[in-house]
């Protein structure tokens, strides 16, 4: 009796993982779509769900590179639609585990801003439709900050001791220099970059803090006066206080774009297209930027975004897209010269 | 007795089918990983994503750049200055609590242990309200006319100590306090009426006694703080680099796997080595709590 408890136990403890795998689906099936937290507004979901019947099955990651391991062990299968970075993408696109889209099947294709698509991850538009772009841009307060700052290189300026908050992102603070030097974010040139960093160890004794999120609440608390900032940060660092300064670098800016995918042996591919045509419907579209607070990827969305938004959502018009240039995969040597580079340039900041 | 053997055998049959599914747990999750990390850490880095089966020493080379080496060295700076903090401040506490009287004694223990009900991170989050200008702190001091502007006191050096010494405190204080609770006073009067001084009797039979927790204590807070990657991230906002954070920068930005795992084999060795000399140094060869 003992004994076949103690085997009973055992057989619990070695199944309780496997547990709660159960799945439900709506009367039309199931959508699973994987991508961050916080990327829809919970209405957006609901009327859709209404709408054509399927059920929205959200999954969460909490990076880029976490959603390509586990789309790699699934073979490019288990998830309808996936929304992650734009350089990751071209990952995933090398490793096969991406489908092609057949876009007559969206009948809302038309209205993306096509200052967003041809971009390097998918230069012929043939795997993804972008949702949401993303700008590094300065943001100061102009009571904690003595001068004017138009770009980068106004970061070193001495008067900013100890005030400067950056991205925790090599590519964008390393970037930064290499901008400052008149490079491109993309180079490969092994010594442009050593000379990059060279350049942010003087940049150092400025530098208060470097993290990826909620800086705004240290712009807004007064802790720096001046950080480089995601665009989803400046959206609420500007509604929480309009006095702020918004400024695009003179020395040319760079800027992400999130993209959205089908999985080579997504389940259910019919929902990924009904999906994303869905939330391609302009009206839809601005309801979600407005919630998500980047960049809105969608022209014609644009005139249904309230005025409130409009400024923070929407590239201001005197802004020149030729000088815009995306963050691309570099090639393994380089990134490690990056890394060594971010690292010196982290301790420096310690000292 | 002859009918109690085979009982005790089939009793002992079904313990160990008990133990079973923990040895399998073991094995799975702790031994498979660590042989995953080690065979990783000698293979090369593909191009773009993952790695492929060639074998180098390569990784490991990579540690010994100047920058890289330095992260370790930083690594052990702030586990020495924040273990010698905690026990100079764990020791004590823990010590007296045990000469409480018993009532005393648990709530002692119950006030310790409850902020050990909220997450780990919000607490950080805690020091944050705190330490940030115009914070908590700002305001009590400038409100006394101690400082007449804000200190700027987060993302800095000393807040990271802070935040580690505050963390890991608990761990000290209860290692110490088991340690003292089953030291026997009568030796210590014994000393006294031998006429051993206070400090003679302490430092001769009380420190003594207690010794083991306090190492253990040492133990469970200098090999933790070599780890705790994220108080450095969230306190001094980024500029201490740690191992672990390197570690973590590795696999989640360069996507050089095999680097990260050769630091964390290092790290494990370095922590290794540390307990060993330690117990060698010690001559302690019973650390309470531990082996």
């Amino acid at each position: 009796m003992k004994k076949l408890l103690a085997l009973l136990l055992a057989a619990l403890l070695l199944a309780l993982p496997l547990a709660g795998c159960g799945t439900s689906g709506g009367e039309n099936g199931e959508l699973v779509l994987y991508t961050w937290e916080n990327m829809f507004p919970q209405e957006v979901l609901d009327a859709f769900t209404e709408e054509t019947g399927i059920a929205v099955n959200y999954a969460n990651f909490d990076t880029d590179e976490t959603m390509l391991a586990k789309l790699q062990a699934a073979e490019g299968g288990d998830y309808d639609l996936i929304i992650a970075d734009d350089y990751i993408i071209e990952t995933a696109i090398a490793e096969g585990l991406v489908q092609e889209l057949d876009t007559s099947k969206l009948s809302n294709y038309g209205s993306i801003n096509p200052v967003y698509q041809g971009q390097f991850y998918d230069p012929e538009d043939k795997y993804t439709v972008p949702y949401g772009a993303g700008v590094q841009t300065i943001v100061y307060d102009p009571d904690l900050v003595d001068i004017e700052i138009n770009g980068y290189a106004d970061l070193w300026d001495p008067s900013l001791e100890d005030n400067v908050g950056v991205i925790a992102s090599y590519r964008v603070v390393n970037g930064m220099a290499l901008k400052v030097l008149g490079e491109s974010y993309n180079t490969e040139d092994v010594a442009a970059i050593e000379a990059a960093g060279d350049k942010l160890l003087e940049l150092a004794p400025n530098i208060r803090l470097i993290k990826d999120d909620n800086t705004q609440d240290d712009l807004l608390s007064g802790e720096i006066g001046a950080a480089v900032m995601y665009t989803s940060m400046v959206t609420m660092a500007k509604m929480a206080d309009p006095d702020l300064v918004v400024v695009f670098p003179e020395e040319g800016i760079g800027f992400g774009v999130m993209g959205q995918f089908i999985p080579k042996n997504a389940p259910n591919a019919e929902a990924a297209y009904q999906f994303m045509d869905y939330i391609l419907e302009p009206e839809v579209a601005a309801q979600c930027f407005e919630y998500l607070g980047y960049y809105c990827t969608n022209l014609d969305a644009e005139q249904y975004i309230s005025e409130e938004y409009k400024s923070f959502l929407t590239l201001p018009e005197e802004i020149d897209t030729s000088n815009m240039e995306m963050i691309e995969n570099v090639s393994a040597q380089a990134l490690e010269v990056h890394d060594r580079v971010w690292t010196e340039f982290r301790d420096a900041c310690g000292q | 007795m002859a009918e109690g053997r085979p009982q005790k055998k089939r009793k002992l049959r079904g313990e160990a089918l008990t133990i079973v599914p923990l040895y399998l747990f073991t094995l799975v999750f702790v031994a498979g990983p660590l042989v995953y990390m080690v065979v990783l850490s000698f293979l090369t880095r593909a191009e773009t994503w993952g790695v492929v089966g060639e074998f180098t020493l390569e990784n490991y080379a990579d540690i010994f750049q100047p920058v890289y080496l330095q992260t370790f060295w930083e690594s052990i700076k702030l586990a020495v200055i924040s273990t010698v903090l905690i026990a100079a401040i764990g020791y004590p506490f823990g010590y007296f609590m045990a000469k409480l009287p018993p009532k005393w004694k648990k709530r002692a223990m119950l006030l310790l242990m409850i902020p050990f009900w909220t997450s780990s991170l919000i607490r950080l989050y805690g020091w944050i309200v705190i330490f940030r200008a115009n914070g908590v702190l700002d305001t009590a001091l400038m409100g006394l006319h101690i400082t007449s502007e804000p200190l700027k006191l987060l993302y800095t050096y000393p807040a990271v100590v802070v935040g580690m010494v505050y963390a890991l405190l608990p761990f000290m204080i209860f290692s110490v306090y088991s340690s003292a609770e089953k030291l026997d006073f009568s030796l210590v009067e014994a000393a006294r009426d031998l006429g051993a001084s206070p400090l003679r009797a302490f430092f001769t039979v009380s420190f003594k006694l207690t010794l083991p927790g306090l190492l253990s204590g040492v133990v469970l807070t200098f090999v933790p703080s070599m780890g705790l990657f994220f108080i450095a991230d969230i306190l001094g906002g980024n500029k201490v680099v740690l191992v672990g954070n390197l570690i973590q920068e590795q696999l989640l930005k360069t996507h050089n796997w095999p680097f990260a795992a050769a630091l964390s084999v290092a790290l494990l060795l370095l922590t290794t080595l540390i307990l060993f000399l330690y117990r060698k140094v010690s001559g302690v060869k019973d650390l309470e709590g531990l082996v």
